[in-house]
C-alpha cells in the first residue's frame, strides 16, 4: 500500500494547482484509463464475488445468508482467522528481526556494496515458488541441512521437526517477504540526513540508543509499509503455507482452495475469501494508522 | 556433452516458439485436459504422435486435475475451455450430476469391444485402471502388511498421510476406517485411530508435495497408486508397493467429452487411439507405468495380478455415496488434524 | 563510561551483524540449493545432488523433448511482457494523474490501484473467471494478461509515484511559468526524471507475472500453459530435474537483465527509492 510514501507537505496541492492554467484538469484525468481497468477488471468480478456469497446452495440459485451463517457460526473459523493473522504476524516480525539489521549494514555499506545487496535482497524475487518450496523442503527436512548439520556438530541427537512447524514455514516466508520488506525500508533509510546519526554519537549515545532514538524513529513509514506488505502477501501464501507448513496448519487460502476447487462450493469459498480479506485489510489499516501516529514528521 | 549447436537448437526454439500456436492450428486439432506429471508426460509423447499419425489431429494438452476441470468446466459455463476430460470416479459423479458431459456414441470407439465389460457406459470411457495400496522405502522400514501397520512402530513415526482431497487419499481413508470398524460412509474411526497418533506422524500434507518428502527423507511410508511408486523408482527413489492384506484399491480414470466441445468428432478419434492396443501397450511400459485395459495388452509383471480380470477382487468405491459426504470429510480432517 | 560504551557498541556490531548475516543466509540458501540442483547427474531432484552433470540443462533446451516447457516459457514470456507494458501505460499515467492529489476520491482510488498487492490472489483468479464466463469470454491469453496487469501494477505505480514525490515541484512550476505548456513539461521535464522509477517498478512487475500462480491457475488452459502451472505439474510425480535447470536459467536471464537495467537506468538506485 503506497501509505508507504509518508505524505510530503510540498507536493500537497501546490501552489500552480490554483493558477495553474490546465494542471488541474489534465492531471487526475490521467488516472482514468487504469482506473476504467480496474472497475471492469476488478471491482466488477469482486462484487460478483460478493454476490455469490450471499446463495445458500452451490448450484447458486437460492440467495440466501446460509453460508454466512455457517461459517460465522462455526468456533473453528475463529481460529483459523486468528491463525492466519497470527501467522502474518509471525513473519512480519520475523523479518523485521533480521531484515532491520540488514538494512543497517546496507546504510553503512560502500556504494558499490549497496548495489550487490539490494541484487542479493530481490534474488527471492528470481527464484520461482514452485522450486522455491522444493528447496525448503531440502533445507528444513527431517534429513534435511539444518538437521545434518546440527546432528554432525553433536547440538541434537535426534533430528528437529521443522518441516511441517510453524517455524518452519515462517522462516520460509520470511525468505520470500524479505524484498517486500527491504525495499520501502532501505528506500526510507536511504533518505535519512547521515548528519543525524554523526550528531547523535557525538552527543554521547550508544550505537544501541542511537538506533532506537533515532534511525528506528525516522524509518518508521519505510518500516510500516515493509510490514503492510509482508503481512498481507504471507497471509495469502497459498503454496507455501500447505506444502512447507502441511494440512494441520490450517490458514484460510487452504480453505479457499478447498471449498472452490475440491468441493466445489463456490458460495462458501466467496465467504472465506472475502473473510481472508475483511481480516487482512483490518490489520494493515491499523498497522498503517499506528506507523502514521508514531512517524509522521519524517522525509527532512 | 552440451555442444554449443544443441544450445543454440535450443536458443532458436524458444524464439520459435513464437509461431507454434498458429501452425498448431492449421489442421485439426482436439483441446485435452490431462492430470499434470506422469499422465501428461505419457499423453505427449504416445498418444500426440499417434493421433497425429492416424488422424492427423493435433492434441493439445491442458494439464489439470480432476477437480480442477470439472471447476473450470463448471466456470465455464457451457463454453468449456477443453474438448475432453480424464476423470477419477468422484469428480466423474460430479461432472455428470452437473450436466457436464455429451453422452458417448459408442458406435464411435471401434476398440470398444476390446474393453473388459464395465468400462464403457453412456457417460464415458476406462481407458486407465489405477491400484491404490501402501508404499514404503525398504530402506528405512520393514515392509507393512496392511493398513493397521501404518498405525504401530516403526511405521507410524514414519507416515505420510494426506486428506481427502484427492481420489486415492479418500479411498485410502476409507480402507483405514474400515480395518478398525467403519464403512464407505463412516470414516470417524480412521480419525480416532489418526488422533490417538497424530503426534508421532511424520508428515500432513498436500498431495502434490509428497513425492518431494518421501525422497528427502521426511516421511517413509504412505498410501499411493502403484503408477506413482514405478514412477518413482525408475528415478532413483527407494520406494516398493504393498498390496494391503484387506487388498489393494481399485478404481478406473475415464475419459470424457465435454458439453460445448468445439471439436467433438476430433475428441472421439482421441478417445478411440487412447484406448486401442498399441497406445495401451506403450503406456505400460517404463517411465509411465500404466495399467492396461485393452484385453490385448499383457498385465506388466511387477503389477500386484496377473490379469485384468483378476482385478475384479479389489476393493472398489460406490462414489455417489462418498461424494455428497466429502465436503463433510474435508472440514472434518481439517478440523481433527489442525494444531 | 568510555568502556561501557565501546562494549555496547561491541555488541550491536555483534547482534547487528549477526542477525544481518543470517537474514543472507537465509535469502541465498534456497537459490544455491537449486542451482546445485540443477547439475544433478541423478534422475531425481535430490539433493545434495549425486555428480555433476549438465543433462538437465541439455534436457531442457533440447527442441524436441521440452517443446511444451519452451511454449509454456514462450507464454509466460508474453503474458509478462505485455501486462508489464500495459502496465507501464496505465500505471504510470495513473500515478502522474494522482501522486500530488491530495483530494479525497484521488486518495481512494490510489488505494484501490494498491489493493491487489493485499488481495487474495487466489480469490481474485476465482472472480475473474467467473467473471469473465459469464460476459461470455473465453479463456484465452488476453484474459491472463489482463489478470496479470491488475496484480502487477502495484509494483510500478509504487515505485513511480515514490519518484514523483521525489520530484521538485518547483521544477515544473518554473518550467510552466516559463510558458510551456504542460505536456511540453511532462515530456521534457517530468518523464525523463520518473522514467528510471518507472522501470524498476516494470522490473518487479514483470518477475511477479512470470511467477504468478493463483491468476494462471484459474484463467490458463491448453492453449495458454503457463510457466509456474507446468512446474507446479512437473513437481507433482516426476520429481523431474528440469524444473531446477529452469530455475537456472531464469534466474541467469533476470540476472543478466538486472545488470543491463543497472547499467542503463540505475535499478539498483531506483528500486529502493
Amino acid at each position: 500500500m503506497r501509505t508507504m510514501t509518508p505524505p510530503s507537505p510540498d507536493g500537497a496541492a501546490s501552489p500552480a494547482d490554483g493558477g495553474g492554467k490546465r494542471s488541474v484538469l489534465a492531471e487526475w484525468q490521467l488516472a482514468l484509463p487504469l482506473a476504467l481497468a480496474f472497475a471492469s477488471i476488478f471491482l466488477a468480478p469482486l462484487l460478483m464475488l460478493v454476490g455469490v456469497s450471499f446463495f445458500n446452495d452451490e448450484k447458486i440459485t437460492q440467495p440466501g445468508f446460509g453460508q454466512w451463517a455457517k461459517f460465522l457460526g462455526d468456533p473453528f473459523s475463529y481460529k483459523v482467522i486468528a491463525d492466519t493473522m497470527l501467522l502474518g504476524l509471525k513473519t512480519v516480525c520475523a523479518t523485521i528481526v533480521i531484515g532491520y539489521p540488514l538494512a543497517l549494514i546496507y546504510l553503512d555499506a560502500s556504494p558499490r556494496l549497496q548495489k550487490v545487496l539490494i541484487f542479493i535482497i530481490v534474488m527471492p524475487l528470481l527464484l520461482s515458488v514452485v522450486v522455491r518450496t522444493f528447496a525448503w523442503i531440502v533445507v528444513l527436512g527431517r534429513e534435511g541441512v539444518v538437521n545434518t548439520l546440527l546432528l554432525q556438530l553433536g547440538i541434537i541427537s535426534e533430528p528437529l521437526r521443522l518441516l511441517q512447524t510453524e517455524l518452519g514455514l515462517v522462516i520460509s516466508l520470511t525468505q520470500i517477504e524479505m524484498p517486500l520488506m527491504l525495499l520501502p525500508l532501505i528506500s526510507v533509510m536511504s533518505r535519512l540526513d547521515p548528519n543525524l546519526r554523526d550528531a547523535s554519537s557525538a552527543l554521547g549515545a550508544s550505537r544501541w540508543r542511537t538506533l532506537f532514538k533515532v534511525i528506528v524513529p525516522l524509518s518508521m513509514p519505510g518500516l510500516v509499509a515493509g510490514c503492510l506488505l509482508v503481512f498481507a502477501s504471507s497471509t495469502t501464501a497459498f503454496i507455501s503455507q500447505t506444502v512447507i507448513g502441511g494440512v494441520r496448519l490450517i490458514y484460510l487460502p487452504l480453505l479457499i482452495w478447498q471449498q472452490s476447487l475440491v468441493v466445489f462450493n463456490w458460495p462458501f469459498a466467496a465467504v472465506v475469501s472475502l473473510t481472508l480479506l475483511v481480516s487482512v485489510l483490518t490489520v494493515v489499516s491499523a498497522l498503517s494508522y499506528l506507523g502514521r501516529r508514531s512517524g509522521g514528521y519524517v522525509h527532512g | 556433452m552440451f555442444s554449443r549447436r544443441r544450445l543454440l537448437a535450443g536458443a532458436t526454439a524458444l524464439g520459435g516458439a513464437a509461431f507454434l500456436p498458429s501452425i498448431a492450428h492449421a489442421k485439426g486439432s482436439v483441446a485435452a485436459a490431462i492430470y499434470p506429471g506422469t499422465w501428461e508426460e505419457a499423453f505427449r509423447a504416445i498418444v500426440a504422435p499417434a493421433l497425429k499419425k492416424k488422424d492427423s489431429v493435433d492434441l493439445e494438452l491442458q494439464p489439470l486435475f480432476a477437480v480442477d476441470q470439472v471447476a473450470k468446466a463448471k466456470a465455464a459455463r457451457g463454453a468449456p475451455p477443453f474438448d475432453a476430460f480424464v476423470l477419477d470416479p468422484g469428480p466423474r459423479i460430479t461432472a455428470i450430476q452437473d450436466g457436464l458431459f455429451d453422452k458417448i456414441d459408442i458406435k464411435k470407439i471401434s476398440n470398444a469391444s476390446k474393453l473388459p465389460a464395465g468400462l464403457v457406459d453412456e457417460w464415458g470411457v476406462g481407458v486407465n485402471a489405477q491400484v491404490v495400496g501402501i508404499a514404503y522405502n525398504p530402506k528405512k522400514v520393514p515392509a507393512p502388511k496392511g493398513w493397521k501397520d501404518l498405525f504401530s512402530e516403526p511405521w507410524v513415526s514414519r507416515l505420510g498421510l494426506t486428506g481427502f482431497q484427492t481420489t486415492f487419499g479418500t479411498v485410502s481413508l476409507i480402507e483405514i476406517a474400515k480395518v478398525f470398524g467403519g464403512s464407505e460412509t463412516n470414516i470417524e474411526p480412521a480419525l480416532v485411530e489418526l488422533k490417538k497418533v497424530l503426534p508421532k506422524i511424520a508428515a500432513v500434507g498436500q498431495p502434490a508435495a509428497m513425492p518431494s518428502l518421501f525422497q528427502q527423507g521426511q516421511c517413509d511410508v504412505m498410501y499411493t497408486n502403484t503408477q506413482t511408486v514405478a514412477t518413482l523408482k525408475g528415478r532413483g527413489v527407494d520406494i516398493e508397493f504393498v498390496k494391503p492384506e484387506t487388498g489393494a484399491i481399485t478404481f478406473l480414470t475415464t475419459l470424457h467429452i465435454a458439453k460445448g466441445a468445439t471439436d467433438v468428432e476430433n475428441a472421439y478419434k482421441y478417445i478411440d487411439i487412447v484406448a486401442g492396443k498399441e497406445v495401451q501397450e506403450a503406456l505400460t511400459k517404463p517411465p509411465y507405468n500404466f495399467i492396461p485395459v485393452n484385453k490385448d495388452v499383457p498385465v506388466p509383471s511387477y503389477l500386484p495380478m496377473k490379469s485384468l480380470d483378476e482385478m475384479s477382487s479389489f476393493v472398489r468405491h460406490d462414489w455417489a455415496k462418498i461424494n455428497p459426504l466429502r465436503a463433510g470429510w474435508i472440514e472434518k480432517f481439517n478440523k481433527e488434524m489442525a494444531k | 563510561m568510555g568502556r561501557r560504551r565501546s562494549l555496547a557498541d561491541l555488541s550491536y556490531g555483534l547482534v547487528i551483524g549477526s542477525l544481518a548475516a543470517l537474514a543472507l543466509l537465509i535469502i541465498v540458501a534456497p537459490v544455491v540449493i537449486v542451482l546445485t540442483t540443477s547439475f544433478t547427474e541423478g534422475r531425481s531432484l535430490k539433493f545434495p545432488p549425486t555428480g555433476f552433470s549438465l543433462q538437465w540443462y541439455e534436457a531442457l533446451f533440447d527442441a524436441s523433448k521440452s517443446r511444451q516447457i519452451h511454449r509454456a516459457v514462450y507464454n509466460s514470456l508474453e503474458v509478462a511482457a505485455w501486462s508489464t507494458g500495459f502496465g507501464i501505460l496505465f500505471g504510470s499515467m495513473a500515478s502522474l494523474g494522482l501522486a500530488r492529489n491530495r483530494h479525497r476520491l484521488a486518495r481512494v482510488a490510489d488505494g484501490l490501484f494498491m489493493s491487489p498487492l493485499v488481495l487474495p490472489g487466489l480469490t481474485f483468479g476465482l472472480a475473474a473467471l467467473m467473471y469473465f464466463t459469464l460476459i461470455g469470454l473465453r479463456p484465452s491469453l488476453n484474459l491472463i494478461i489482463a489478470g496479470h496487469m491488475i496484480v502487477t501494477v502495484p509494483f510500478i505505480i509504487r515505485t513511480t509515484s515514490a519518484s514523483i514525490s521525489q520530484l521538485d515541484p518547483a521544477l515544473n512550476d518554473s518550467s510552466q511559468s516559463l510558458g510551456a505548456s504542460w505536456f511540453y513539461t511532462m515530456r521534457r521535464v517530468t518523464l525523463p526524471l520518473i522514467a528510471p522509477g518507472i522501470f524498476a517498478g516494470a522490473f518487479l512487475a514483470f518477475m511477479a507475472s512470470i511467477d504468478n500462480v493463483p491468476v494462471s491457475l484459474f484463467l490458463s488452459t491448453a492453449r495458454t500453459d503457463m510457466l509456474p502451472i507446468r512446474m507446479w505439474g512437473m513437481m507433482e510425480s516426476t520429481l523431474d530435474p528440469r524444473i531446477a535447470a529452469v530455475s537456472g536459467v531464469l534466474i541467469t536471464a533476470a540476472f543478466l537483465l538486472m545488470l543491463i537495467m543497472e547499467w542503463t537506468v540505475g535499478l539498483t538506485r531506483r528500486m529502493r527509492d
